[in-house]
């Protein structure tokens, strides 16, 4: 889990360049007279355009660990809300006669402490983590790309003093601030998606207004400016489309580390409250058995932990060689 | 005697992710003991390539594919790694283009230096450093002892590179491949860089190969030379030999596309058509076929082989010009010539376009532990004054820091001036209001030098040529199809261009583009800022041709800003000098050219590299000493002053004004002129 | 310089401001919160209460007051262990330091070679098997290794003590280091993910760079290279992502030493949250907030001594 409010890498260093030759148009085999107007038949790309979305998504598809990723995150949404409808385990009624047992007929993963199918809690505590980590990573990323924007499109003492709340909430450990505000107001699902979102929003906001600053004085704003062009298409037309697939790449990682936020909080005890339960407090529950060698009660809510996360930042990288791609072919 | 180094049929290669590039196809090269051999070409001629390829250090998928290089008779190509580093550095030493990133920025050069030594040598620390201290003193560097502990982005670009020198030489190697070793450099600065070289040459007997896409380069500092394109060697011979009598379509070409060398620059600059081959795919037969006007069956065939005299050798089967030298030289423009075109041109008819006031702009330099206090200022425009005629263009001509690319930025209003005014058509732009700004785009438009990073790579061509009609709100959607179309059709561009993106385009084309949509709102005045200064020599002569027809065409002036004054010299029909944000000289452009009044200007143009090897020999121990001061505390009475031959007290403690010197607009700012004022100026009223 | 130091005052000030808004954020009345519901039977504590700490104050001159008492030192008084909040502190906090010291500094030991050795190796196996585990252990939250370790290191194979030394003096814990071995790992695994991360990309940016293609035109060998040029310019930024992963490393601490029971800080802020003993939380909110803005400033010192650029301006 990421508990840093640090991307979990850097970009990529540029991929060396395609050619070394800065011209790589094969001129037709005509030979030209040298008129200018002649000179413009034969001297355009063979290949068709394509629109920079559509090159974006061709690089990401390339990338193997990302549409791995992608497959996952389809298959367990489609495990965690579908699942159920097909697969009808005891969730719900307390039986002790079933406690804790091995996997085994009738119950594929075992049984947890209060005789529930642990496959069909798998699923319904993968649909409040999923939940939960989405929402949180959603609106985490509004609220940032609203702060952001507002503090790089202002500069000066706005933008100061944005920045340094930011810094001084970011100065507080993540997981010690989500702490005091639990123990403060009571989680149900859509406070713990708030909270979350409130020691989330951060990073998104450093990183919306770092775009913001450095498109405002890119050239082709200035060209605009030139052409008589003001602040709002500036920001628009220009500014906005560009710094969208950073928001989106960063989108990404959030999720991730929404999800292992909650995942923890919910071990910890004070995120979701039982009779619910989400894939963290599974494995708070299932701790006191481990020394007897339960291993089902932590394994399966480990594993999907692992593989969601995981599968959320192969996309986000992949995102973001798709990015990256689209802005830097010359 | 044999020959120093010997490359012998090389052939290199880069395998790429998708594909293979042939950098070099057979490239055959001899270099001698002490001479200097100039190697000369466009982007993608192969000519980095076949330095690296003699180091052994091409890029991660470069590798010799065939031929041997060979060092005093020892086979180098094939060594590996560890007994070629005995080479590097040792043997053969290398200058690269930029010495800012070419150098650790955080070591000391001393360090960097001295690493050298103690890896051929097996020097110790203190062994070393001294030795790096003699070295740098050496190549011109003062106080030595005290840089020694500096580092590298505490110098200047001219001192780095003197740092890049005295690390190459630093073993005493007998070779050193110099790689455009000063084409980051200012122009007077270059010039003190290759008369260095060409000392150290001489005094430690080394030899040099010179890499650089400047003919005028070559012209001055080479013995002989090698013409490359697409991966082969065209044509080599001496240098005198190579502008005097070029054999290859090639090198002829190239010297009519450059305007410094066209002598009667009135005439159009010559216009390589095309673009060099994708290497990836290099066609068969002769490489230049493509673009080459006298092209026939034969030359697609087969590749021509070398062919002419052992000391004269060119690669073609229907070679130019004559199979011995001609008698005598041509005949360049002399001085009286040019003086009489100009005084034609300069008849002064109407009012002029745009007449800018004692313009000033100071940029504000801050510190301040809370609050951002102001402790300074960058002087970067300090009253100048100038006008262009409608339909006339006016050169902009200086060095890094002169505030030549601040004043275009004034004039477009991407920044606001401190003070004076800019008055288009009578009315003055600097006390245009923000609302307004939309109607100065009307009229002024700019071009930038990378057309590339000036257009949103998220858009398309139809979009982006359409967004400062969308802005003016000219015509309706179908109008402006139009226009766009029309806009296209004149820069030489296919309309289907408009579905393609601006990265999709070559370096040119992405030029004409940007011209297209700096001229699709018919404004009158273009401020054009470097813009062939990143072009090759071949491309620049179309876009220059190109704005050439469209002023013609359109009737409208230029403001063409460039350190390159060749090109400033053919484009311009004024040209105006600035250094460190004052106008030092202004006037008709060959007057200012061939009778220059500033010394600064002199020093300029003697600097400029022209691609005319008597020229050039002339021009030796010509220049301009020393370093560019800071701008913002600038010396005090005349700027230039502290690099000015002929300072005298006077110069620093009065500043002197800019004043006529010929009855035709030739003004210039100086107390000891080159030239007195002719008599018919005095009488006049200051324009 | 200057200027970073007001920056950071400025920022804990503001975390000051924010710690008393959750203070009065609250529901009811402060002395309940801090003293227990039980005080409502006792209005006169409550009003004695209030005078004490100035809470019938309006609520500026009530911020005035409390941050008086910080900067003397006064954290607040735990009604629920019936100690202040600073000896508890003091207790705790360094064994929180022990922890947190040794895993950073053990993971920037390993990350340092391992990210290197992947850029020198990029895209081949020893760089994608690099990658597989960095991932692994970043995307794994800090508890499940935790339980991991425990389950494979102190139960299937019980090598090590499942949970760590009780002791109360930094003493006892080096004396019985053997239990201290598995929350280190912990810790230092997930840090350990992050950093090799990103000195392979730090290390790969420098690859790239000109001046290594002149040190190798000068005659040096790949490792003369690497260590002479490469790892210094690469270092630089790592320092920065050390100030920045400071609040990170933190909470992976609480994580830890709630998973193995280590008598840490971060242990006991989680007990006291989940008793919402809000002195010792806010209290701890400061300490934590102060320590990770001085490491910030700290790291950014010690960038402007590494790189030359920043220590030396253009003369």
């Amino acid at each position: 889990m990421s508990v840093f409010n640090v991307p979990p890498e850097p970009p990529d260093p540029s991929l060396p360049t395609e050619g070394l030759i800065s011209d790589t148009v094969t001129v037709g085999a005509a030979v030209q007279a040298p008129a200018e107007a002649a000179v413009a038949a034969g001297m355009l790309p063979a290949t068709r355009p394509r629109s920079a979305f559509r090159r974006g998504l061709e690089v990401f598809f390339e990338n193997k660990l990302a549409v791995a990723g992608g497959v996952i995150i389809v298959v367990m949404v489609l495990f965690c809300s579908l699942g159920p409808l097909f697969y009808h385990g005891n969730t719900t009624v307390v039986n002790f006669i079933n406690q804790t047992l091995p996997p085994g007929a009738g119950h594929p993963l075992g049984t947890d402490a209060n005789g529930n199918d642990v496959l069909a809690r798998l699923m319904t505590s993968g649909q409040i983590s999923l939940e939960v980590g989405i929402a949180a990573a959603i609106l985490a990323t509004v609220i940032g790309v609203l702060w952001g924007s507002v503090a790089g499109y202002f500069g000066g003492i706005i933008d100061a003093v944005m920045m340094r709340i930011v810094d001084a909430v970011l100065s507080i450990p993540v997981l010690f601030l989500a702490l005091v505000i639990v123990a403060i107001v009571t989680p149900s699902e859509p406070i713990l998606i708030l909270v979350i979102a409130m020691t989330s929003w951060l990073t998104t906001s450093r990183l919306v207004r770092g775009e913001a600053l450095s498109l405002r004085v890119r050239e082709y704003v200035q060209a605009m400016r030139v052409m008589g062009g003001g602040s709002a298409r500036a920001v628009l037309r220009h500014i906005a489309p560009n710094a969208i697939g950073t928001i989106v790449v960063n989108l990404s990682f959030q999720v991730a580390d929404a999800i292992g936020l909650v995942v923890a909080l919910s071990y910890l005890g004070l995120g979701i409250r039982p009779p619910e339960e989400d894939w963290g407090a599974m494995l708070s529950n299932g701790i006191t058995y481990v020394a007897d060698g339960y291993w089902w009660l932590i394994v399966p809510a480990g594993v999907c932990i692992v593989i969601v996360i995981t599968a959320f930042i192969w996309i986000g990288e992949g995102l973001r060689d798709a990015v990256e791609v689209r802005l830097q072919r010359r | 005697m044999a020959p120093l180094l010997q490359i012998e049929d090389l052939h290199t290669e880069i395998r790429l992710r998708s594909a293979t590039v042939q950098a070099l196809s057979g490239v055959s090269l001899t270099v001698e003991a002490g001479e200097c051999l100039g190697i000369v070409g466009e982007s993608g001629s192969g000519k980095t390539m076949t330095a690296l390829s003699t180091m052994q250090l091409l890029p991660p998928g470069g590798h010799i594919t065939g031929g041997r290089i060979l060092l005093d008779g020892q086979v180098i190509s094939t060594l590996d790694d560890n007994a070629m580093r005995h080479v590097r550095g040792n043997e053969i030493g290398m200058i690269f283009q930029d010495p800012l990133t070419s150098l650790n920025p955080t070591m000391t050069i001393g360090d960097q230096i001295a690493e050298t030594v103690r890896l051929h040598r097996g020097a110790g620390k203190q062994e070393a450093l001294a030795r790096a201290v003699e070295v740098l003193s050496l190549v011109g560097m003062p106080r030595p002892a005290e840089r020694v502990r500096a580092y590298p982005h505490q110098l200047s670009g001219g001192m780095r590179q003197r740092v890049m020198i005295a690390m190459a030489l630093a073993c005493e190697p007998r070779l050193v491949i110099a790689d455009e070793p000063t084409t980051a450099l200012d122009v007077t600065i270059q010039k003190q860089i290759l008369e260095l070289l060409d000392d150290l040459r001489r005094r430690l007997g080394m030899a040099v190969i010179l890499v650089t896409h400047d003919l005028g380069v070559i012209a001055g500092r080479a013995d002989r030379a090698a013409v490359m394109y697409a991966g082969r060697v065209m044509e080599e011979t001496t240098t005198t030999r190579l502008f005097g009598n070029p054999r290859h379509p090639y090198t002829e070409a190239l010297f009519q596309a450059l305007p410094g060398k066209s002598g009667d620059d009135s005439g159009r600059l010559y216009n390589i058509p095309g673009q060099p081959p994708d290497l990836t795919r290099p066609p068969a037969g002769c490489k230049f076929a493509a673009r080459c006007r006298y092209v026939r069956d034969a030359c697609t065939a087969d590749e021509p082989p070398l062919a002419g005299d052992a000391d004269h050798p060119y690669r073609c089967f229907f070679p130019v010009g004559q199979a011995t030298d001609p008698a005598e030289p041509a005949v360049l423009v002399t001085a009286e010539q040019a003086a009489e075109r100009a005084a034609q041109e300069a008849k002064a008819d109407g009012q002029p376009l745009l007449r800018i006031e004692h313009l000033v702009k100071n940029f504000p330099v801050t510190a301040g532990a809370v609050l951002q206090r102001r402790v300074g200022a960058v002087s970067a425009v300090a009253d100048v004054s100038f006008s262009i005629r409608p339909g006339q263009t006016f050169g902009l001509v200086g060095e890094s820091g002169c505030g030549k690319t601040t004043v275009g930025r004034l004039i477009v209003g991407l920044e606001r001036a401190s003070g004076g005014s800019i008055l288009l058509d009578g009315e003055d732009l600097a006390k245009v209001k923000r609302n307004d700004r939309k109607r100065r785009g009307a009229h002024v438009q700019l071009m930038f030098q990378d057309s590339y990073a000036s257009m949103d790579p998220r858009m398309r061509v139809g979009p982006i040529l359409r967004e400062p009609l969308a802005i003016q709100r000219v015509g309706s959607r179908r109008q402006q199809q139009a226009k766009i179309d029309a806009m296209l059709d004149e820069v030489g561009l296919p309309r289907a261009a408009v579905e393609r993106y601006p990265h999709e385009f070559s370096g040119g084309q992405r030029q004409r583009l940007g011209l297209a949509r700096a001229l699709i709102l018919s404004p009158k005045l273009l401020v054009a800022d470097e813009p062939v200064s990143a072009l090759d020599v071949s491309i620049q002569a179309q876009i220059l041709n190109l704005m050439q027809d469209l002023q013609r065409d359109l009737g409208l002036s230029y403001l063409f800003i460039s350190h390159d004054l060749s090109v400033v010299r053919y484009m311009a029909d004024t040209i105006g000098v600035m250094y460190l944000g004052k106008l030092v000289e202004v006037g008709p452009a060959d007057d200012v050219y061939y009778r220059p009044v500033h010394p600064y200007t002199k020093g300029l143009i003697d600097a400029v590299p022209v691609p005319d090897p008597q020229a050039e020999r002339a021009a030796r121990q010509k220049g301009v000493a020393g370093e560019l001061p800071s701008n913002i505390h600038p010396p005090s009475g005349c700027r230039f002053r502290t690099r000015c031959p002929f300072a005298q007290d006077l110069c620093a403690e009065q500043e002197p004004p800019l004043r006529p010197f010929t009855a035709r607009g030739h003004l210039a700012a100086c107390h000891f002129p080159l030239r007195e004022p002719e008599a018919a100026a005095l009488s006049e009223a200051p324009a | 310089m200057v200027r970073r130091l007001f920056q950071a005052a400025a920022v804990l000030l503001l975390v000051t401001i924010i710690t008393f808004a959750l203070l009065r954020a609250i529901p009811g009345n402060v002395a309940a919160a801090v003293m227990g519901p039980n005080v409502y039977r006792d209005p006169a504590e409550i009003k004695l209460f209030d005078q004490t700490y100035g809470f019938n104050r309006p609520w500026y001159s009530q911020y005035l007051l409390w941050l008086g008492h910080l900067l003397q030192g006064n954290l607040g008084y735990s009604w629920n262990l019936n100690q202040s909040v600073a000896s508890l502190l003091g207790q705790r906090i360094l064994k929180t330091v022990v922890l947190v010291g040794i895993s950073v500094v053990l993971a920037v030991i390993i990350a340092v070679p391992i990210g290197m050795l992947q850029a020198v190796r990029r895209n081949k196996f020893i760089d994608h098997f690099f990658n597989t585990f960095s991932t692994v252990f970043y995307a794994m939250p800090s508890f499940l290794l935790g339980l991991l370790l425990i389950l494979v290191f102190a139960i299937k194979f019980p090598i090590f003590p499942a949970e760590a030394p009780q002791g109360a003096t930094l003493g006892v814990i080096f004396s019985n280091f053997n239990g201290m071995i598995l929350p280190i790992a912990t810790l230092t695994l997930i840090t350990l993910a992050l950093f090799s991360r990103y000195m392979r990309s730090s290390v790969l940016d420098n690859l790239t760079e000109d001046y290594v293609r002149t040190a190798k035109a000068k005659g040096a060998s790949e490792w003369q290279i690497l260590v002479r040029h490469v790892l210094r310019n690469s270092l630089i930024p790592i320092v920065t992502l050390l100030g920045l992963s400071l609040p990170g490393i933190l909470s992976g601490a609480l994580i830890t030493e709630s998973v193995f029971n280590y008598p840490g800080m971060g242990l006991l802020f989680y007990q006291q949250a989940q008793r919402s003993d809000y002195p010792v939380l806010l209290g701890i909110v400061i300490v934590v907030a102060l320590a990770t803005v001085v490491g910030s400033l700290l790291a950014d010192v010690a960038y402007a001594v590494l790189d030359p650029r920043v220590r030396y301006q253009k003369s």
